[in-house]
């Protein structure tokens, strides 16, 4: 009898990597044509440039990178599914969409940017590196209060530091270089609100994710970094309803937000534009180019796509953060644009899921955080890109260009996966418990 | 956690609804105003597929190649200056300077962006540079160079012909028009703007010719109105401005037929304010005005009514005037939906488009826009317009074999230097020859039945001894 179901269970875990192989395979073969397709065109320049009796032309030795990135790229999706599928208890659905999420991104970029490719599959590797730190950080942590003294002031110096030492881009400052790489506190920060958000609100410190939240996003705003001002600003919203399911309240929250939007529209001159340019972009070229190239990207990829490094996606205003996914609309089509917006979903139920099933508290909101702040986050970049709401720049979770960014990502996913991970070892435990209950009683 | 999971799955459910959101207005806005971003003039996808594709021709309705790629991979238009000009707002040119022209708001089937995964991979083997489609319109050129004739020379203006049963389009002209082979400067930067495409977007106020749609609504509104007698003192005193009519007439007793007919202000201004703005705009809207047109094969400027205002303007309304702007094309589609029984076609110029290897991809399909009014409102209508031609202000366009029906209109456009458009519509009432047609000639010396009705009487005159009978 138990011989069977272990083999039951064996067949079970088979089953499960099915689509892992088929997601390695499906990225070998992508990458594959890439490599190759960058050949011929080297190959072909070469011929044009013999044929016209150019001296100087090279004969275009095999780029072997190209065709190691096609082994690697499915490796590490290996690696950050069954490899630390193995080593730590996961979900293994999450674990799977998010690596997709992440090849994915590596793959437009590499396809558009070579260089902009490479440096983001770094920054995938070191992703994994991170979100299995966070699982074994929300597993180990015992003392949460201890650790919430430390990290709130830390917290808020880091993301205050680029009012001194950062530099201005698109109209916001919140960037800061050390020592030749730049920075972005505030997609850092993310990973230690959420946990002061999951803590106090599970103590129900009203008051102290309250202070926490009222300096942030003054920060932000000092820093014009209004998308994640807005980010953080609707996480703790949702997070406090979940806690509390308190709706007067949320609402009295939603209306202040909503208040603090006109008044920042009435402020900041570069946010009245951006609102004008949301409701006509067309009206100005000059300044609304960048929805504009969006929208004809999205329209000229059609259903199915121009195909991949067809088209003209380095038309589309930064195309590797932002606009990425204009670009995987561009190139895939829309009908792959709904299946990465169904990921999204997919990924924002496990992750609700995984809250709704955790032993406690504290992990229940802490995964819940996490879920809201990614799924928010991908519906505001998305829905600025195709121009449902305006645009404010936050990046594309696990897709969009940017070493900050991914490990954000991957640091919330590893505190989802953390609860998730808990929510494992309980229920074995339970189990185990019911079946010895079982046997004493027999 | 127990405690929380009723607002987890309410929150759930929340963010499920904004992913709804994303992909049902991605889906929407792709598959309504797709095609119009696709042919936006800075899309470098079409420049790029230019240097791969060897661009496909575009002929007219019997066969005339208007627009081709030489062997050089040179765009060529019709050698004969006079023809290649008569079409040039239909077809655009190159690089996109005449907005939403044929060459550039149908790139996408001139250029092979809907070729097929097969046939692309066909080309890839047989090593062919690769063809676009070759685009076939409803439009006969050799129309449009007679009347680009026909059109006083000089003049600024439009002239749109359409097919009132299928909605496909016979002829479209605007003038000044311009060599397409050989832009000047002078071209882009004249106060004429010889590049504007005055039937599609070109707004003007309607003048009479809006009295089909005051009378729509009177029939509509204003039971027994047909019967009533109104009286014509010449001038139709409101609280700011006085309503007179053309060269100060005064009509006496007179029944809104015989009004119409001789295109009395005084009683359409009079009917307008009977009707009130929730009627008038009501009816308006019925025929399109402050819709946003969103055709298949054209950009077309949106038609305004005011939905409010004071009497003033709702008495000047009545007769076309004040804050009333719409397109010759959208008038033309009214005196269509006359004459099809109160439908309004869509306006179509694409007839079809083949492939390279000469397999049909896309043929006529009409489609009814929307019906504008009933069929007995519009046969009253029609009699109107035809007693109009017969006996009233539009006996200039009046051709003898064929039931002519027609509207004239002078429109008012500048108080001060009473300047003044002068516009025709009207249809031929005809199984054989179902076209209609609008004319307007901006500027000019004297009003639409003495400069607009003779255009479209030689017009009418061409199609019936040119134009093949109707099936």
């Amino acid at each position: 009898m138990k011989k069977k179901t272990r083999s039951q269970a064996s067949r079970a875990k088979a089953m499960s990597n099915i689509p892992v192989r088929v997601m390695m395979l499906m990225f070998f073969i992508a990458f594959f044509l890439i490599a190759l397709k960058k050949q011929i065109n080297a190959q072909e320049a070469y011929d044009a440039l013999k044929a016209a009796g150019d001296p100087s032309a090279v004969k275009p030795a095999l780029d072997l990178f190209s065709f190691a990135l096609c082994l690697i790229v499915p490796i590490m999706i290996f690696i950050g599914t069954v490899v630390l599928g193995k080593l730590l208890p996961t979900d293994p659905v999450l674990l799977s969409l998010t690596n997709f999420l992440c090849a994915l991104g590596v793959f437009v970029l590499y396809s558009t940017a070579p260089d902009k490719g490479l440096r983001q599959c770094m920054y995938y590797g070191i992703g994994i590196g991170v979100m299995a730190l966070c699982i074994y950080l929300v597993r180990i942590v015992k003392h949460w209060r201890t650790l919430s003294f430390i990290v709130f002031p830390i917290a808020l110096l880091l993301l205050a530091t680029p009012l001194v030492l950062g530099t201005e881009q698109n109209g916001a400052k919140n960037w800061i270089y050390i020592g030749g790489t730049s920075l972005q506190p505030s997609e850092l920060v993310k990973i230690p609100l959420l946990i002061l958000l999951a803590y106090y609100m599970s103590r129900r410190k009203f008051f102290s994710w309250m202070l926490f939240c009222l300096i942030a996003l003054a920060v932000l705003m000092l820093q014009k970094d209004l998308g994640t001002a807005l980010l953080y600003y609707i996480t703790a919203l949702l997070l406090y309803y979940a806690s509390t399911g308190n709706l007067p309240v949320s609402l009295v929250g939603l209306g202040g937000g909503a208040g603090a939007a006109y008044l920042g529209y009435t402020m900041f001159a570069h946010v009245k534009k951006r609102v004008a340019l949301w409701l006509n972009p067309w009206s100005d070229y000059d300044a609304g180019y960048q929805i504009i190239h969006s929208l004809v990207a999205i329209a000229s990829g059609g259903l199915f796509g121009m195909g991949v490094g067809l088209g003209s996606p380095k038309s589309i205003p930064i195309y590797y953060t932002d606009f990425i996914f204009a670009v995987i609309c561009e190139q895939f089509g829309m009908l792959f644009g709904f299946g990465v917006i169904l990921v999204y979903v997919f990924i924002m139920l496990r992750g609700v899921s995984a809250a709704m099933d955790a032993r406690n508290q504290f992990d229940s909101l802490l995964a819940m955080g996490a879920t809201i702040i990614l799924s928010v986050q991908a519906f505001i970049i998305i829905g600025g890109v195709i121009k449902l709401i305006p645009l404010t720049g936050v990046t594309m979770p696990f897709v969009s260009y940017g070493g900050t960014s991914m490990l954000a990502s991957m640091g919330i996913m590893g505190l989802l996966q953390g609860v998730a991970s808990k929510n494992k070892d309980a229920l074995i435990r339970e189990e185990s418990y019911v079946s010895s209950a079982g046997e004493v009683s027999l | 956690m127990k405690q929380y999971r009723f607002f987890m799955r309410i929150l759930a459910c929340l963010m499920l609804v904004m992913f709804s959101a994303l992909a049902i207005y991605s889906g929407y806005s792709i598959n309504t105003y797709g095609s119009r971003w696709f042919a936006y003039s800075h899309n470098p996808r079409v420049k790029s597929q230019k240097s791969k594709v060897v661009e496909g021709s575009v002929f007219d309705a019997s066969g005339v190649k208007l627009a081709w790629t030489d062997e050089n991979g040179k765009r060529q238009y019709q050698q004969d200056l006079s023809s290649r000009k008569a079409v040039v707002h239909l077809l655009g040119e190159e690089t996109g300077m005449v907005a939403n022209g044929v060459e550039s708001f149908m790139s996408n089937y001139l250029l092979g962006f809907d070729t097929t995964f097969w046939e692309r991979v066909q080309n890839l083997f047989s090593g062919d540079q690769s063809k676009g489609d070759d685009v076939t319109l409803t439009v006969d050129s050799k129309l449009c160079t007679a009347i680009q004739s026909y059109f006083p020379q000089g003049k600024n203006g439009a002239v749109v012909v359409m097919n009132y049963k299928t909605g496909a389009v016979a002829a479209l002209s605007s003038f000044p028009n311009f060599d397409p082979m050989n832009i000047t400067e002078s071209d882009k930067t004249s106060v004429d703007a010889p590049l504007y495409n005055r039937v599609t977007k070109g707004l003007y106020p309607p003048g009479s010719t809006f009295k089909i749609i005051t009378g729509a609504a009177a029939l509509r509104y204003l039971p027994g109105v047909q019967t009533e007698t109104f009286n014509c003192t010449g001038e139709f005193h409101i609280n700011r401005t006085t309503v007179t009519d053309a060269s100060n007439e005064k009509h006496g007793a007179i029944t809104m037929g015989y009004a119409f007919a001789v295109s009395c202000n005084n009683t359409f201004a009079y009917l307008a304010e009977r009707l009130g703005f929730p009627a008038m705009g009501k009816t308006a809207e019925g025929f399109g005005f402050n819709d946003t047109f969103l055709f298949r094969d054209l950009v077309v400027s949106d038609g305004s009514y005011p939905v409010n205002g004071d009497a003033d303007e709702l008495a000047w309304s009545g007769v076309g005037q004040g804050r009333v702007l719409t397109t010759p094309l959208h008038m033309c589609m009214v005196a269509a939906s006359v004459a099809n029984g109160g439908v309004m076609m869509e306006p179509r110029i694409l007839r079809g488009v083949s492939s390279p290897a000469g397999v049909q991809r896309l043929s006529y399909e009409q489609q009814a826009y929307k019906t504008v009014m009933t069929e007995s409102e519009a046969s009253i209508l029609a009699r109107y317009m035809r007693q109009t031609v017969t006996s009233g202000s539009g006996r200039n366009a009046a051709v003898s074999g064929l039931t002519v029906c027609g509207k004239t209109g002078t429109a008012q456009y500048d108080d001060v230097h009473k300047k003044e458009h002068a516009w025709f519509v009207g249809y031929i009432d005809s199984d054989d020859y179902p076209y209609a047609i609008a004319v307007i000639v901006e500027d000019s010396t004297a009003g639409g039945s003495t400069v607009a009705a003779p255009i479209a009487n030689k017009v009418f005159t061409y199609i019936k001894n040119n134009f093949p009978k109707a099936e």
